[in-house]
């Protein structure tokens, strides 16, 4: 079930590259499949191309070469997207906040205020509607961040570092409780990262990229079990996969 | 010294100085009043000419404010048409500009010789002139500054023109849009006065700028310092005004004016 090979894929990209009016060339001649429901990790080191792979997969942005190719699903409205700060509205309550994708699908409060009180809670959110995002720690706008991309159901999550700026202790609650919504779901999950650890710790597979221009250098499957929780961080089967891609990212360095 | 007192006494104390050197200076020169009437004298004659200066000062007032009305939504409409095609706002910025930077009194005999059978309307068109840019400029620069990932989660869940207008880039701009108004509140104030020392005195309906004039030609000093400490007042009382709307309208999430860490 966790995105093994074989799945159909939710959206492919052949032979993409990406070369900025400025000149400087992000990426090139990306080939990949992301399989629905799979949890894929882009891992690579800093300037590599990944927000440009991730916002290329959004559809924000179009590639200079090769081209996008969707799977049968209709992602329109059905896809959530994180970004490394929380960017919230500052004006908005967490409430509000939340609502903002359903309100700019024409939804009307009342209809939508379970499903966003349940997603709320599943965030551990409850009781925090009406506070604006000052009043919040970072962890908790992240969360809140992470509500409103969950809050449509979509079909496919893009996370761009989001958990970066947090602690380490925040991060690893924060990743146990995305694996466990990943799980009762079944989204399709394409998430950012320059942590080993972290990706090793939630991905079905991760994609090492070079650096600029950046090119998938390797695809590995992590055979680790879903579920898993924290008693995994000092298994000796994970940390044996992290000693492995490090090696492969500082290869890649090299 | 207690932050909060200090913010009243400190100005207070310096006022409370200033008054007292005036007075002083006044006393040891032998100051004729025509020169320079003392503290006392000012607000004799305040207390006792403030009935006739309040009606004057209404007719500066309602120019005052129907001037920063006008700039309010003529402002506020031409900023919002500027962020909705970049072509209007390479045409007309450059006017606004050229208005904004052309003195006042240059401007204004030709407005009172155009309007001239609508004194409140020549009035009132000087004091938008003078009141309108700082409302355009801030509000223009406020809708255009909206955080670059927030307008891509608009695209990305496909937001219309007017839902990323009215979800986004208004909020965005209205606390620049309260900077804006600010300082056109005072710049309308000033508008309609200069305006109105431009246009002469005469007729009925006449501000406190005409009794300012007068006051000068009859040399009635103590009468001129009234109607200039007035109209300060007004300016003052237009500032603390439109600060206290700011704070309520944004005190909930703008950093330029949220209350102290606690
Ligand atoms: N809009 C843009 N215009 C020009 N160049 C850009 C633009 N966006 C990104 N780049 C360049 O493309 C390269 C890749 O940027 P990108 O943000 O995708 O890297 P990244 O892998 O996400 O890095 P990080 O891990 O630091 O976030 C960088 O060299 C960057 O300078
Ligand atoms: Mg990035």
């Amino acid at each position: 079930m966790a995105g093994g090979r074989g799945d159909a894929p939710i959206i492919a990209l052949d032979g993409v590259g990406k070369r900025f009016r400025s000149g400087v060339e992000a990426l090139a001649g990306i080939d990949l499949a992301i399989p629905a429901g799979g949890f894929v990790s882009l891992l690579g080191p800093s300037g590599c191309g990944k927000s440009t792979l991730l916002r290329i997969i959004a559809g924000l942005i179009p590639p200079t070469s090769g081209r996008l190719v969707r799977g049968a699903s209709d992602l329109s409205g059905r896809l959530g997207f994180v970004f490394q700060e929380a960017t919230l509205m500052p004006w908005a309550t967490v409430w509000q906040n939340v609502y903002l994708p359903l309100r700019l699908a024409g939804k009307r409060r009342d209809a939508v205020a379970a499903r966003i009180a349940e997603t709320l809670a599943s965030l551990g959110l409850a009781g925090f509607e009406q506070a604006y995002p000052r009043e919040l720690s970072g962890g908790m706008r992240m969360r809140v961040s992470i509500a409103r991309a969950l809050v449509t159901e979509p079909l496919l999550l893009l996370l761009d570092e989001p958990f970066a700026a947090l602690d380490e202790f925040t991060r690893f609650r924060l990743n146990e409780d995305l694996l466990r919504l990943w799980q009762r779901h079944h989204w399709t999950v394409v998430f950012v990262t320059h942590s080993v650890f972290e990706s090793v710790f939630l991905s079905s597979r991760i994609l090492v990229m070079t650096p600029r221009p950046g090119r998938i250098l390797a695809d590995l499957p992590i055979d680790l079990p879903y579920p898993r929780d924290g008693a995994l961080r000092t298994a000796p089967h994970y940390t044996e996969q992290c000693r492995r891609i490090s090696g492969l990212l500082s290869e890649a360095m090299a | 010294m207690n932050a909060r007192v200090a913010r009243i006494a400190a100005p207070l104390a310096v006022g409370l100085l200033f008054v007292l050197g005036w007075d002083l200076l006044v006393r040891l020169e032998r100051m004729p009043s025509y020169v320079l009437p003392g503290p006392l004298l000012v607000a004799e004659t305040l207390w006792r000419d403030g009935p006739s200066l309040l009606g004057s000062l209404l007719v500066t007032l309602r120019i005052t404010l129907a001037a920063l009305a006008a700039a309010v939504v003529l402002g506020g409409a031409l900023a919002i048409l500027f962020t909705q095609s970049r072509l209007l706002e390479l045409s007309l910025f450059p006017y606004a500009v050229i208005l904004q930077v052309t003195p006042i009194v240059a401007i204004a005999p030709l407005i009172i010789i155009w309007l001239k059978d609508r004194v409140f309307l020549s009035l009132l068109v000087c004091a938008w002139i003078v009141a309108f840019f700082p409302i355009v400029a801030n509000t223009s620069l406020g809708l255009n500054s909206a955080d670059r990932n927030l307008v891509d989660l608009f695209r990305l869940y496909g937001a219309s023109r007017w839902q990323m207008l009215r979800y986004l880039r208004l909020p965005t701009a209205l606390p620049y849009f309260l900077t804006g108004l600010r300082i056109s509140g005072g710049l309308a104030l000033i508008g309609a006065v200069v305006a109105e020392f431009v246009a002469g005195t005469g007729g009925t309906d006449t501000g406190l700028a005409s009794r300012i004039l007068e006051a000068g030609y009859r040399l009635q000093m103590p009468r001129l310092f009234a109607a200039l400490l007035l109209l300060a007042a007004t300016g003052i009382a237009i500032f603390a005004v439109l600060s206290w709307l700011s704070q309520r309208l944004i005190s909930h999430w703008h950093e330029s004016v949220l209350p102290p860490e606690e």
